[in-house]
Order: C-alpha cells, then structure tokens, then sequence
C-alpha cells in the first residue's frame, strides 16, 4: 500500500497557520530561512502569530515589519554583516510587540527540552543580568539535590514548526547533507519537537533516494505534515551547500527596512506584487540566482 | 626595519600577550561591519599569533564551531558566522553541533570576546537597549551569547570602538555582567568565577581594580595622548592613575608573523 503523499502546494500549505499560532521559523542568523513561507503567510494576512525563535533575521524582521507578531521569544534578531533588523527595531522602540528574550543557548535549549518532552531547562548562565528583571518567564528553581538556586525557562513547545531543507521525497522523507552546519543541526532539534511540521525543500526527489542515503534522512516521514517544492526558498538567505546568501538584497532589505515607506514598497514588490513564489523567483532573476549557486552543493 | 605598528596590530598583540597556553578561547557571532572587525577578525589574528609564540596547546573556538583554523586560507572576511565558504576552510576540527554550548556550560572556556553598545565603569554590557526596555529609545539585537560569556567563562576580553558615547557609568541593560554595582556583587547573585579582564580599544586598555572592581586606565597606545583618550571616554569616576604607561609596542618578530604569516594578504586587519 502507498503512504501518504505529504506534498502540497505552497497555498495549501501556509493555510494551515491559523491566527494567533505559536510559530517556529527555522534557520539561524542570515541562513537557512523559509523565507518563500514567510512571504506567502503575509500575503495570506496571517497574523497574531507567537514566534519562538533563538537567532532570527529578515524572516522574523519582515513579518514585524508587515504587523503580523503579537509575541516574541528569543535572543536575537539582526542582519550579521548588514547591522540591526530594521522593522524589529522600530516596533520595539514604539512598543508594538511583547518581548520574551532569553541568552543563546538557553534559546536553544527550550527547543531541546521540547525535543526530548522535558518541561523546563535550568542554567545559571543569566545570573547577573537584567533578563530575568524584564522576562517573567525566566524563574528561579532550587535544586532537590542540593546544589542551589538556577533559573528555569519553560520548554520552547511550537504549535507550528517551519523549515527549509534541501530534499525530500513525496511522503515526507527529508534528506540532509552530511556536513552540517549549526543552522540544519538547530532545524532537526525543532523538527522533533512537533508533530505539526511543514518542511518547504529545494527540490522533490524520487523515493528510491532515501533508500540509497537512508543515513541522510534525519526526519523520516512519520513527522511532516507537510512537504513543500520551493526552489531557492530561503532567499535572499542562503540555503547551506545549495547556495549562498543574496548579500545585495539583504544589504537592500537593510536600507528599505529603515523607513516604513520605503519598507511597504518592499512588500508591495517583493510579497503582494510577486503573487507568488515563481513569480518573485523571476523578480530576482535566473541569472543573479546562478550566481548565487554554492558548487559542489548540486543535489540529487 | 619594519614599518610602524598600526593600532590593530597593537590591539592583536595586546589580546595575544593576555591569552596563556593550554586555554579554551571563543569567538561569537557579531553584527556591524564595524564590530566584525573588531570582535571577529582582531581576535582571530591575535588567537594564531598567541598560538605562534607562546601557546601550541591553546585550542580556538571560532564561531564555536571552526576549531584552530588556518587565519591565512580564511575564504572570507567573516561576514556571518556560517555558510558554505565557511564550511571549507581548512582548520583541525569541525563541530557542528550545540557541543560548544555543553563545553561552555561545564566552564571549560577559559576566554571569551565581547563588544556592546555600551560598557560601564564596572564592565557591565549592554547589548539589548539604549534607554527604558519597555520603550528604548535604540533597541538593539538582543543577549545572543554575551550572559554566558561574562558568567561561564573564565575571563572576557571587551573589545570597544573607543566613542565617548560607548562608555558611561551605568549601562541601561546589563547583559553581560561584569562587576554590577561594586566589589562582591557578582559573588552576591552566585557569579563565583569570571567576569571582564580587560576593555582594549583603538586607544587604550582598561583594566579592573583588584579592590574597587572600577575600570582604571592601564596604558595608552603608542601615539595617542591622554587628553584624546580623556576626551572620548564618557566615564565620570577618576579612571586615570597617576602614572599610565604606554601600550608595550609589537616586537619585529610579532609584526613580521602578524604581515607574513597570519594575515599575509590583509584580509583581517586593514593595513
């Protein structure tokens, strides 16, 4: 008997997200972001959202900057090399959404709880700081076993995760490079902690590859809920191994960001205009997306 | 003879002198590219020269996860703490994973490098807003790696562009604690190791009174008065000592490993 076929349509599958989900982009600083989701979840109007996130840039920036974040929990969101995210900055500064920040690796962590159905993490690394003053969720524990007072942060608990891969089958299998960077590995700890996963992917291949690299399908069909084909999907960030990032469009992105005009003419362009995703590849070009091109990052 | 030291050089060797053998050292993630050279670039060039002339055994966590790599076949100017060019540049090990976390957390790292918007007389670090939290006047990009730097690590070098603006007596957010309000403060929220070793800009260092925990000027580097030090320093506590030396300048052997063998082609440190 054949499995399901978890393959959708980008459409389909960003519907799912309803208002007021409590949402997890994955991809870390300017790398791996399932920026084509993004796009189609503001031009659907979805809003409301609770982003649990650890290292965020345009993804998080962009829906901020579009209006659709009630909440936000995480550590950082910035552009690296191209400075402060833009949108971020102004809805902090104008108190438009509420703040939950937590250091790095504690970020991490509450994914990691989740991932493994522990409730909480306890660190000691926040001591100290003013974090716990402004973050009610950052509480103090004392160890049963004597050691003293930690903090403890609830785990992450996605309703939604979101991430971009390289590959996967119809069923829902989805391959990995071997080599991976800390981005994919952060993507795998938040693809366990949800059964309600949609992994969007560089490309569909045939289901005879997964079981010629079994060993690189690190999450296996039981998982997505959903598959989506979207190549170049996480641009203007790169996708590891398959390209790199569009550092001219997110030094742009950085500069249009800055005023919320010039910001709305972005959108209009980029997310409204570009009605969907092969249009805005067209947008960008196939010749700057050549370019883009990682070599030895060819897949199938 | 070589030409002068420029002021990088004399950061990295200034960095490179303070780092000991057989140490853990990290470098984070930055934002800017004003801070990518001062917080990535600076340290990677004095971490190899360290290891060049006086620690073998030193082990360097770059962006956690790029281990001893070669600084001279570095692919880029690390603009961004992964990505594919990253992921072929020759070093002794890869770890790709959250294991720097677990390592920093069981307080193997002995040395850590920070910057912020604002650092204040105690070393405190400010990473997350200029102004009330609630409504900031600049909200910056937020904690990342520095609570952990300044509480798990065994010292963090501060590394600030040196503006009058960047220095002042009380940070608005502390997220990186460094001394807080005063001598035993840390020991009081259960901080019993770590905390700033030094702030180094492009004019000067600062070091920490072993008694007071104030930021006291230690020397000024080759070329620049006190009265310019003096007047981009936004503290207000009496920093300066009565006698300040000078940063000792590079040796002929450190400048020549620094041009010839650790950044040959300048990628690193503008020349």
């Amino acid at each position: 008997m054949e499995p399901d076929v978890k393959l959708r349509s980008l459409s389909d599958a960003a519907a799912l997200i309803k208002d007021g989900s409590r949402i997890h982009f994955g991809g870390m600083a300017v790398h791996n972001h399932p920026m084509a989701f993004v796009r189609e979840l503001i031009r659907q109007g979805t809003k409301d959202l609770t982003v649990v996130s650890h290292v965020s840039a345009n993804d998080v920036d962009m829906l901020i900057g579009a209006g659709r974040v009630r909440r936000l929990e995480f550590s950082y969101v910035g552009l690296e090399e191209f400075g402060t995210a833009p949108c971020f900055r102004r809805a902090v500064e104008s108190a438009q959404i509420e703040l939950s920040e937590y250091s790095e690796p504690v970020a991490f962590e509450r994914f990691a709880c989740s991932a493994r159905g522990m409730p909480f993490f306890t660190t000691r690394e926040m001591f100290g700081t003013d974090l716990p003053r402004v973050n009610p969720d950052i509480r103090e524990i004392s160890d049963p076993f004597g050691s003293g007072t930690y903090h403890a942060v609830s785990a992450a608990e996605p309703e939604w995760v979101v991430i971009h891969a390289p590959m996967a089958d119809k069923y829902g299998n989805v391959l990995f490079f071997p080599n991976r960077q800390l981005p994919e590995d952060l993507d795998l700890t938040a693809s366990r902690t949800t059964k309600n996963l949609i992994v969007t992917v560089e490309q569909i291949v045939p289901h005879d590859r997964v079981w010629q690299l079994p060993y690189l399908n690190l999450i296996p069909r039981f998982r997505p809920t959903a598959v989506v084909e979207l190549p170049f999907g996480a641009h203007p960030c790169s996708c590891l191994h398959v390209y790199n990032q569009d550092r001219e469009h997110l030094g742009h992105y950085a500069k249009v960001g800055r005023d919320p005009h010039t910001f709305e003419e972005y959108l209009e362009t980029y997310v409204y205009g570009a009605g969907d995703h092969d249009s805005y590849l067209h947008l960008i070009g196939e010749a700057r997306l050549a370019g883009l091109r990682h070599a030895g990052g060819e897949l199938q | 003879m070589t030409t002068p030291a420029t002021a990088y050089e004399v950061m990295a060797v200034t960095i490179a002198r303070e780092l000991h053998d057989r140490e853990l050292w990290f470098l984070g993630m930055s934002t800017g590219p004003q801070t990518i050279l001062l917080l990535t670039r600076l340290p990677i060039v004095a971490m190899e020269l360290a290891q060049r002339t006086h620690a073998p055994n030193s082990w360097m966590l770059v962006a956690g996860w790029i281990m001893n790599p070669v600084v001279a076949k570095a692919p880029n100017r690390m603009e961004s703490e992964f990505g594919n060019a990253l992921g072929e540049w020759p070093c002794e090990a890869y770890n790709n994973s959250l294991t720097m976390s677990y390592i920093a957390a069981r307080h193997e790292i002995d040395v850590g490098f920070g910057s912020a918007a604002q650092v204040d007389k105690y070393g405190n670090c400010n990473t997350v807003a200029i102004g009330p939290y609630e409504r900031p006047k600049v909200r910056l990009v937020g904690p990342i790696n520095q609570p952990g730097h300044f509480s798990l690590f065994g010292r963090e070098i501060v590394i600030m562009p040196h503006e009058k603006r960047n220095f002042v007596d009380r940070v608005d957010f502390v997220s990186g604690a460094g001394y807080l309000g005063g001598p035993d403060e840390r020991e009081s929220v259960g901080l019993h190791r770590g905390g700033p070793c030094m702030i180094l800009t492009d004019k000067a260092v600062f070091t920490f009174d072993k008694q007071t925990r104030l930021a006291t000027l230690a020397s000024i580097h080759p070329g620049i008065t006190l009265d310019d030090v003096v007047a981009n320093t936004g503290f207000s506590h009496d920093y300066v000592p009565p006698r300040v030396g000078q940063t000792p300048e590079p040796t002929e052997d450190e400048l020549n490993l620094i041009r010839n063998v650790v950044d040959p082609d300048g990628v690193m440190l503008p020349r």
